[in-house]
């Protein structure tokens, strides 16, 4: 499991599925061939893991979660930025609703930098894990 | 959607209200020599009040408890106060009937100012509702923070 996949689903949805590509197919070529391995130390290698399962799982759990939490935070802006030019406009729209709207993409802007912010520093967390 | 800032939608509907009650002062107290209607007849301005009423909204979020729809409000009409207009001894005037006198609006400005205070005020408490809430949710933000 790549501790960076987490990540990955917070960065923008077209950027993730190019990031998603080259991790593991770069990584694949060096490793040494697992029907090698199995034949070195037979009992000790963990069980082999099944990458299409955990996509799935990954794909339903927390980076769907994170996925939405990153549309709803474009959509809020999206509608911020839409109730802007329609006061600006001269449209039905009055100064608080608009003012609201910011703050609010503001404030959701802010909560996904915080959860960014955790998941990074867990990830630094683990990497100055000594073994 | 994510509900980042909780009861806004009252707040919102109340400073929505607030500010056509303004609205309705400023109408009343630039009207206040108006003598003639829109059409032109001979008919004094009416004061207009506004009739605020509650509307239920979906519920509180969070709460899931009967009784705890959250309640916005709006403004259920617009009337006008039907006051005799106030005759003021105006011989010169256009509209003055036989005997010199001139039906006026019955407006008293110090009633509109009071009123006009109220509003503000109201929309400056709901204002502080905004504030507070975004307040809260930045403090809550900061328990992330080192």
């Amino acid at each position: 499991m790549n501790p960076l996949s987490a990540l990955r689903a917070l960065a923008h949805p077209a950027l993730r599925a190019e990031a998603m590509q080259p991790v593991t197919e770069k990584a694949a070529p060096k490793a040494i061939p697992f029907s090698e391995l199995e034949k070195l130390s037979p009992g000790i290698l963990p069980m082999p893991i099944d990458s299409n399962r955990v996509n799935a799982a990954a794909a339903t759990g927390f980076e769907k979660a994170a996925t939405d939490l990153v549309s709803q935070v474009a959509a809020k802006q999206a509608a911020a930025g839409e109730s802007v030019s329609q006061l600006l406009g001269g449209q039905n729209v009055s100064l608080h609703q608009t003012m609201i709207a910011t703050e609010e993409a503001s404030i959701s802007f802010q909560l996904m930098v915080e959860v960014r912010n955790k998941l990074l520093e867990a990830y630094q967390e683990l990497m100055r894990m000594q073994v | 959607m994510i509900n980042i800032l909780n009861g806004i939608d009252s707040t919102s509907s109340a400073l929505n209200a607030e500010r056509i009650r303004m609205e309705v002062v400023s109408q009343n107290i630039a009207n206040v020599n108006s003598t003639r209607g829109p059409d032109g007849k001979l008919k004094p301005y009416q004061r207009q009040q506004v009739v605020f009423e509650t509307a239920l909204k979906d519920q509180l979020k969070g709460a899931g408890l009967p009784g705890s729809e959250a309640s916005t409000v709006r403004v259920a009409r617009i009337e006008s106060a039907r006051r005799q207009p106030r005759m003021v001894y105006m011989p010169g005037h256009a509209d003055a009937d036989a005997n010199g006198m001139v039906a006026m609006p019955n407006i008293n400005i110090h009633e509109e100012m009071v009123d006009l205070m109220s509003a503000s005020r109201a929309y400056e408490a709901n204002l502080n509702v905004v504030k507070t809430a975004r307040g809260m949710a930045l403090q809550t933000l900061a328990i992330g923070k080192r």
